[in-house]
């Protein structure tokens, strides 16, 4: 696919062992390194296309539909026509309802942020706020499968799988993709599948939606038999025999087996202790909300996605459930917000800290927006015409609004951002230009853009 | 890299001039023409629409009366007096998909001097001819691309020496020869043995089938083996998941909303059925495509062929989709691509929005089939629910008459269920008190949280439920497929795919390019005749195309290595004679799969070892001239039942239904967690539950194909997760432990001697004097921190976590 500098290879990683893993492994042997040359490592990181502005993605998805015009695009039209019904897809003749929270000015770039977002704001001039995303449907199963594929008629591989497909991972100890408690229905794996793509790019599941992320364990990963010493005595017994095959037949992928059984015996280690969240400061738990009753469990969601993207991961995806608010909109907004704004602030800060903030792109969405008319007294309805989603880091402009809907909220007007736009961005932000990175699936080149999709060149900084 | 376009996809010749002249009324029409409309036509359209653009876009010229009337890709620019046909003036009105220019929409006004220059009659005084820009396709020309050309019966060449054995062989060694190549020697008995084994049945051979065949490995040893082996129920699992593959069987809608199919199983349980009866292929395809037409025999017949046509139900459906057209649709473009894929190697789904870009199937012939399947009606049987707008009936069977009915439970199948389950708790509290003392939390937190599942569904089952109306007896048999519809019709040409944007209506038909000349007219939907055509001796692909997906289930590549593509975009095959002469066997032999596959394995070239054959590497890597055999890495199902076999504990019986039709109807993810499909079961993994997104993660883990795909071909990947499943799983742990106690209740033999049958049981060879050292070796250091059983259970498990465990040679 693409030519593999080694260079451009080693300047993609932060933190390379994984390479060194590899590279330690073919020198064992002159037969052994002529064979494990032939053997490629379809996850081994991979030059992209141009220089990149990010080099991983962290994905906060905001499951439901989160309300733009109470969050992120202040529209005071609405309190002037309150009462009014406006025209337009799905509002149903229903009567406008402002927000019932003030936006207040935010940082030096003076960003119109919600009061929901009290620690986030303090971060406004890393934000670039897309007020003009929408997509092609207002139901969720549809919407949330686009969000992720680009595609909701046929299944297609998700944005994840597609970097990972692109870029390969730079921790080969660990997953490339991770996605923590995605939900299990709305197309369900679809969302980090890998349809035609080989399988390897799909991503790895930890946690289900509704369990405590502190009870969360990764199957697979601890051996019920023995201690790690007498594994490994197991695995040397084990690799003795494959090695034998290896050097009888004249096979590639058995260079991979065993190269498989090494990094997976590193993987017990590794994974268990990025989830190990105990060797955190008590500074660090304090700032991400963990043992404080609402903000613990994405808290920790976003503590795992700071150590993901130090540990070289990929695509980070977590989910937050439960922004579908056609009703009780006051209270549920209001402790959803308070449920995520620390953690995310947190985030954004600590990257900072690490200087990792520059090349870690950070997404903020769900599947849509939310209608400016109002249901059930203290609802919205699902309005797909005109959202918000955020960006920051990753060579994302700060303090930035791009596009915007109109006076009420409902349609994307300027600079339309559609979830295609939103796909060939994020992709160009990591260096791969979203038409050439193809797969040749059923006789044709596939995309994740399909033919679509334009990349917003003014956000980038 | 891309391929250039295929030569007969030329810019065909022009059309006979128009011959149109005006008469002196239109003498206002013209000055009309002039004053409104050439202008804009000039401004705005020209650059992309005219003779002097490079490449029109849309195939579409509009500086020439013929240009305009006869217009692009998507129909008529303008047809005069009719505003809706008007492709032009729906374009100008910026209607959706249709936007033009596309980043302007022109004023009201120039909008409207066009609708009244259209319906004026669209007078135009520009004489001038317009050579069509739309590629034509020229299928005559077009037939000359390799595999349109019809099969010939090719006579095996002439070759040298005592290698070749049969003709298959004449045809390879003339291959390898013209490349200056040897093939290497024959594989070891116990080496060709197992291969044998794995790809006729998916399973290992015993130490004793083994020992038997390195004893007396002749020739006639060999047939009787093969025979043995296609005339055991085994093969037909086997055979029959690596058609589920094709024609992406899954057990529920997959999509947005991924309810339930509980009667797909059927399909399955057909589809063994008919590769255990070796069913001739021909009639195979009938069946699936046209079952519900064909006069049967007997009740059971019956069944069979109305069972059959599960293969146009099963496919993933958008359930939650508003648009009841666009929803037939894509249940349409389903059923078109997978009968065109799986039967004809063809991407003809790659004609619904446009003529295909490489091979030449137009449009128009795409909505020719699509007509035959809107005048089909489709039982899928998702129920009703949350979400579901789409919900479907099912067929059911009582008697001689086949009704649609309601896809919910009857009291019968309550109470099934309810014993079924009664059983199943029963069983799973047994283990829990088990894994209570030995299993580790997660274990029994796993299981406690299926025990309540399973509990919470005993509930919902004892409350009594309605008898459901439309049901047609409780000994109706239910099952997928489909039936013609009450008024078969042609359908229309959708522009662009859109399914609510019809252009001309075209008469059901099939597609030119395959077509041997034989007239089919149709009757009812046209669903038999499509069938008929499919397996109409003179069809180039059919034959082809089935063959070649049985080498490569034998060689781990086909013959043609694109095993769904024939096309321009396919590969080439590299041996084109051979294809032939096999698709002329196949035919001949009333379309056997048996004995095709009876006549490559017996072949040399099938015998030949995996050695490295240096010469090769450099004129032939890839080895698709095979000078050797190709190392392969077996399927999950094969690892799994493998595991099974090796560890005694494999359950032949085949299973009775699908764990799905027990749960019942619902949305997987909503109303049914997806772990309830994560069941433990002994019986061969063709059985287990393919609800899509919910794939057991044994299969997933080892590259089973996306089940809402036409796969043809299975990836391998080798990666730290297949290492950790096993290393660590519950499964494979569990399977090593019987291993080991297999090896540990044979009385009278030394530890040396367990270890050497061990590799017999895993590897089908001994163990070399340094591996049995080692292993014993292993056992005795795990001795010290564990008891014998345990350490015993650790070898075992490594020899099942071994490459070899998972390769044939």
């Amino acid at each position: 696919m693409f030519e593999l500098s080694r260079r451009a290879l080693l300047k993609t990683m932060s933190c390379g062992f994984g390479y060194m893993a590899f590279a330690g492994l073919a020198t064992e042997a002159a037969q052994k390194e002529k064979k494990a040359a032939d053997y490629e490592n379809p996850l081994a990181p991979k030059a992209p296309h141009f220089p990149p502005r990010a080099k991983r993605v962290i994905f906060l998805c905001m499951r439901g539909g989160p309300s733009h015009v109470d969050t992120f695009d202040y529209k005071p039209m609405l309190a002037k026509h309150e009462g009014k019904t406006p025209d337009g897809a799905n509002q149903r003749g229903r009567k406008l309802m402002p927000s019932p929270w003030k936006f207040i000015p935010s940082g030096e770039s003076g960003l119109l942020i919600s009061e929901l977002y009290p620690h986030l704001r303090q971060h406004a001039d890393d934000l670039c706020l897309i007020n003009s995303c929408h997509t092609d449907l207002p139901n969720h199963p549809q919407a949330l499968v686009q969000l992720h594929t680009g595609q909701f008629r046929f299944v297609r591989p998700s944005i994840g799988s597609w970097v990972l497909y692109g870029l390969g991972t730079e921790n080969q100890d660990l997953p490339g993709f991770i996605t923590i408690k995605p939900p299990a229905r709305l197309g369900g794996a679809q969302n980090y599948g890998s349809a035609f793509l080989p399988a390897v790019y799909q991503g790895t599941k930890i946690g289900d939606p509704g369990q405590a992320l502190r009870d969360i364990r990764v199957e697979n990963i601890a051996n019920p038999l023995y201690s790690s010493d007498v594994q490994r005595k197991q695995l040397n017994l084990l690799q003795m025999l494959n090695r034998n095959l290896a050097q009888r037949s004249d096979n590639a992928e058995l260079e991979g087996v065993i190269e498989s059984y090494e990094l997976a015996f590193k993987m017990q280690t590794a994974l268990p202790k990025l989830l190990d969240l105990s060797k955190e400061t008590t500074a660090t738990h304090k700032l991400y909300g963990i043992g404080e009753k609402e903000t613990d469990d994405f808290g920790r969601q976003c503590l795992i996605a700071r150590r993901c993207a130090e540990a070289g991961v990929r695509f980070i995806e977590l989910t937050h459930e439960g922004w579908d608010q056609h009703n009780g909109l006051r209270a549920r907004l209001s402790a959803n917000a308070r449920a995520t704004d620390k953690p995310m602030a947190a985030l954004i800060t600590d990257l900072k800290r690490l200087d990792m903030l520059k090349d870690t792109l950070i997404i903020w969405g769900g599947e849509f927006g939310r209608t400016p008319a109002v249901r059930n007294k203290d609802g919205r309805d699902h309005n797909a015409t005109g959202f918000t989603m955020w960006m920051a880091g990753g060579g994302v402009r700060g303090g930035m609004r791009y596009g915007a809907t109109d006076d009420y909220g409902i349609n994307a007007e300027i600079k339309k951002f559609h979830i295609h736009d939103f796909h060939a961005t994020t992709l160009h932000l990591l260096g791969l230009d979203h038409t050439r990175l193809t797969y040749r699936y059923a006789g044709r080149d596939f995309r994740l853009t399909d033919v679509y999709g334009n990349v917003a060149t003014e956000i980038i900084s | 890299m891309p391929k250039p376009l295929p030569s007969y996809l030329s810019l065909a010749a022009c059309l006979a001039a128009s011959t149109l002249t005006f008469a002196a009324d239109d003498r206002g029409g013209i000055e009309f023409f002039e004053r409104k409309i050439r202008p804009v036509l000039v401004q705005k359209c020209y650059k992309c629409h005219s003779a002097d653009t490079k490449k029109p876009k849309g195939g579409l010229l509009l500086d020439t009366r013929e240009g305009i009337r006869r217009g692009g890709e998507s129909g008529h620019g303008v047809v005069p007096g009719n505003l809706e046909e008007s492709l032009v003036i729906r374009a100008l009105r910026h209607e959706k998909g249709l936007e033009m220019p596309p980043n302007e929409k022109l004023s009201d006004q120039i909008i409207a001097d066009f609708e009244r220059w259209v319906r004026d009659g669209a007078v135009d005084p520009r004489d001038g001819k317009s050579a069509p820009v739309l590629a034509k396709i020229d299928f005559e020309r077009a037939k000359n691309f390799w595999s349109f050309q019809p099969i010939q019966n090719p006579q095996p060449p002439k070759v040298r020496g005592s290698w070749a054995q049969s003709d298959i062989d004449r045809f390879i060694q003339a291959k390898l020869e013209e490349n200056g190549l040897a093939p290497v020697a024959d594989a070891e008995p116990r080496v060709f043995i197992r291969r044998l084994y794995f790809d006729l049945i998916g399973l290992p051979p015993t130490p004793e089938e083994v020992e038997a065949f390195v004893a007396d490995p002749s020739p006639q040893a060999t047939q009787k083996i093969v025979d043995k082996l296609l005339a055991s129920p085994q093969f037909g699992e086997r055979w029959g998941r690596h058609w589920l593959d094709v024609v992406r069987y899954g057990e529920s809608t997959g999509m947005e909303r991924n309810y339930t199919y509980p009667y797909a199983w059927r399909y399955r349980d057909y589809v063994i059925a008919s590769f255990n009866a070796d069913k001739p292929f021909n009639e195979f395809i009938v069946e699936q495509v046209a079952g519900d037409l064909l006069p049967a025999k007997t009740k059971e017949e019956r069944y069979e062929h109305y069972v059959a046509t599960g293969l146009l139900a099963i496919g993933p459906k958008s359930l939650n989709e508003r648009n009841n057209e666009k929803f037939l649709m894509d249940v349409v473009d389903d059923q078109i691509d997978v009968t065109t894929r799986a039967f004809l190697g063809l991407t003809a789904s790659c004609a619904r929005c446009h003529d295909h870009k490489f091979d030449p199937i137009p449009t128009r012939e795409y909505y020719s089939l699509a007509g035959i399947f809107r005048s089909t009606d489709t039982y899928y049987g998702t129920g009703g629910g949350r979400g579901n707008r789409q919900a479907g009936r099912v067929l059911a069977l009582a008697g001689d008459s086949v009704q649609p009915v309601s896809a919910t439970g009857s009291q019968t199948q309550n109470k099934s269920d309810r014993k079924r389950l009664v059983a199943q708790l029963q069983k799973a509290e047994a283990r829990l008190a088990k894994l209570k003392k030995s299993g580790t939390q997660q274990q029994v937190a796993k299981l406690q949280r299926q025990i309540d599942e399973l509990k919470k569904q005993l509930q919902g089952k004892n409350k009594k439920q309605a008898p459901v109306a439309g049901q047609s007896g409780n000994n109706a048999l239910k099952f997928m497929g489909v039936l013609d519809s009450a008024q078969p019709q042609d359908t229309q040409i959708r522009i662009r795919g859109e399914a609510d944007d019809r252009g001309d209506t075209v008469p059901r038909g099939f597609l030119t390019i395959a077509s041997s000349g034989r007239e089919y007219p149709i009757e009812g939907s046209g669903r038999l005749q499509y069938a008929q055509w499919l397996v109409d001796p003179a069809n180039p692909l059919t034959a082809r195309v089935a063959v070649n997906r049985i080498w490569q289930h034998l060689f781990g590549q086909g013959i043609v290595p694109s095993v769904n593509n024939f096309g321009a975009n396919g590969d080439r095959p590299s041996h084109p004679e051979l294809l032939d002469y096999l698709a002329t066997q196949f035919v001949k032999n009333n379309w056997s799969v048996k004995k095709m596959i009876r006549s490559i394995v017996l072949s040399r070239v099938y015998r030949l070892s995996c050695a490295e054959n240096p010469n090769a590497k450099e004129v032939d890597p890839q080895n698709r001239l095979l000078s050797r055999m190709n190392h392969r890495r077996l399927e999950a199902e094969a690892i799994r039942d493998a595991m099974l076999a090796v560890s005694g504990q494999l359950d032949l019986e085949p299973a009775k239904g699908s764990i799905v039709e027990s749960i019942g109807n619902g949305d997987v993810g909503r109303t049914i967690q997806p772990s309830r499909f994560e069941i433990e079961s002994n019986k061969r993994s063709v059985y287990l539950p393919i609800v899509r997104s919910a794939v057991p993660e044994m299969l997933r883990t080892f590259d089973f194909p996306e089940p809402s795909i036409v796969f043809g071909q299975r990836d391998v990947t080798t990666v730290p997760t297949q290492a950790l499943y096993m290393m660590n799983s519950p499964f494979v742990i569990e399977q090593s432990k019987h291993f080991a106690q297999r090896l540990l209740n044979k009385e009278g033999l030394q530890d040396d001697e367990r270890v050497d049958l061990a590799y017999r049981l895993a590897f089908s060879r001994p163990a070399s004097a340094a591996e049995k050292a080692k292993s014993l070796a292993f056992v005795a250091e795990a001795t010290k921190s564990a008891d014998r059983n345990k350490a015993w259970t650790g070898f075992c498990q490594a020899l099942l976590a071994s490459a070899e465990f998972r390769y044939i040679e």
